[in-house]
């Protein structure tokens, strides 16, 4: 498998989306986010791979793909 | 229309000097002593990619000025009395989580290996003469002796970041391994004022290791040690996703 190395400020905004998505306070009424129908919440920094590939699809471009399609496997 | 959440703060309402989402009002909901901010949302209308960092502009106005929770991105409430009565339900463990963050900020460390893992490293040939059952077997040990050596490594990494920063345990959090690169992603609580320092502390660690490249992000607001006792927090029935998310 050929691994991309991460380049700092990538790994800057995964951590910030990491955050935003997967830490905070918990509250009923709760929406549950998905990216292709993979909820996000309580999973870790791997699947949020998958979310940063979501938040970077140009708005407009194809829906599903990414890492998170066909069962979540994170985008590593 | 829905509220879409930011942050959670001690009564009454402080001064801030942020908008909400999309340069939108801010909204103040007040219950049980504390108050939720959060922007009024058309249902209709589809959240996008942008709003994800917007969500974090607002909490980082709103924790400029007063203690506050971050609220996780994508909570909705239906309407004003809905917010005001998980206010009420859950107040006492939201004050706690308020005076453990009080005057404190986030600092975010990210240790990225230098190299590939021993899952894409090359690796020694397997004995040509070797038949297949143990081809698979030795190629199988060789991956799970990499993975293992390194968890041991960054564990190690870890201990070291804890030993720099000289804090409380509990006031660390981290995962080692999450993902092919990444190493090492450890969240400290530190005095908000004494951040820069414990920040360049950081730095001038992290210049210093051959194996990782560190990435030191904040000071942010405490995502994630505002987190409150989740099991009676989230109801299966009353949960929502918000339309157009994910961004098509």
């Amino acid at each position: 498998m050929s691994v991309q190395p991460l380049a700092p400020s990538d790994a800057s905004l995964l951590e910030l989306v990491d955050r935003l998505l997967n830490k905070g306070v918990v509250l009923i009424g709760e929406a549950t986010i998905s990216v292709a129908g993979v909820d996000l919440i309580y999973l870790g920094l791997n699947l949020v791979l998958s979310s940063v590939d979501a938040l970077e699809r140009p708005r407009g471009g194809p829906a599903g793909g990414g890492g998170s399609s066909g069962g979540g496997a994170p985008r590593t | 229309m829905r509220l879409i959440a930011h942050a959670i703060t001690p009564a009454p309402r402080p001064r801030v000097a942020v908008r909400g989402l999309r340069g939108r009002p801010l909204e103040w909901l007040e219950s049980a002593g504390l108050g939720i901010w959060s922007t009024r949302w058309d249902t209709a209308e589809p959240l996008a990619r942008d709003d994800v960092l917007d969500h974090h502009r607002v909490i980082e106005g709103i924790c400029a000025a007063t203690p506050c929770l971050p609220v996780r991105f994508g909570t909705a409430f239906a309407d004003a009395a809905a917010a005001r009565a998980t206010l009420d339900r859950r107040s006492d463990a939201l004050r706690d989580a308020l005076a453990r963050v009080s005057g404190r900020s986030e600092i975010a460390v990210t240790l990225l290996w230098r190299e590939p893992s021993g899952d894409s490293a090359p690796r020694p040939p397997v004995d040509d003469a070797a038949g297949p059952g143990r081809r698979f077997l030795e190629e199988r040990q060789a991956r799970w002796s990499a993975s293992d050596a390194r968890r041991r490594q960054a564990a190690e990494l870890v201990e070291r970041l804890v030993a720099t920063l000289a804090v409380e345990p509990a006031l660390v959090r981290h995962e080692i391994c999450s993902s092919e690169r990444v190493a090492v992603s450890l969240a400290v609580l530190s005095p908000t004022d004494q951040a820069p320092d414990q920040i360049a502390s950081l730095r001038r660690f992290l210049a210093g290791l051959s194996d990782v490249t560190g990435v030191v992000n904040g000071p942010w607001p405490p995502y994630t040690f505002a987190g409150i006792d989740e099991s009676g927090g989230v109801s299966a029935g009353s949960a929502t996703r918000l339309p157009g998310w994910p961004p098509a």
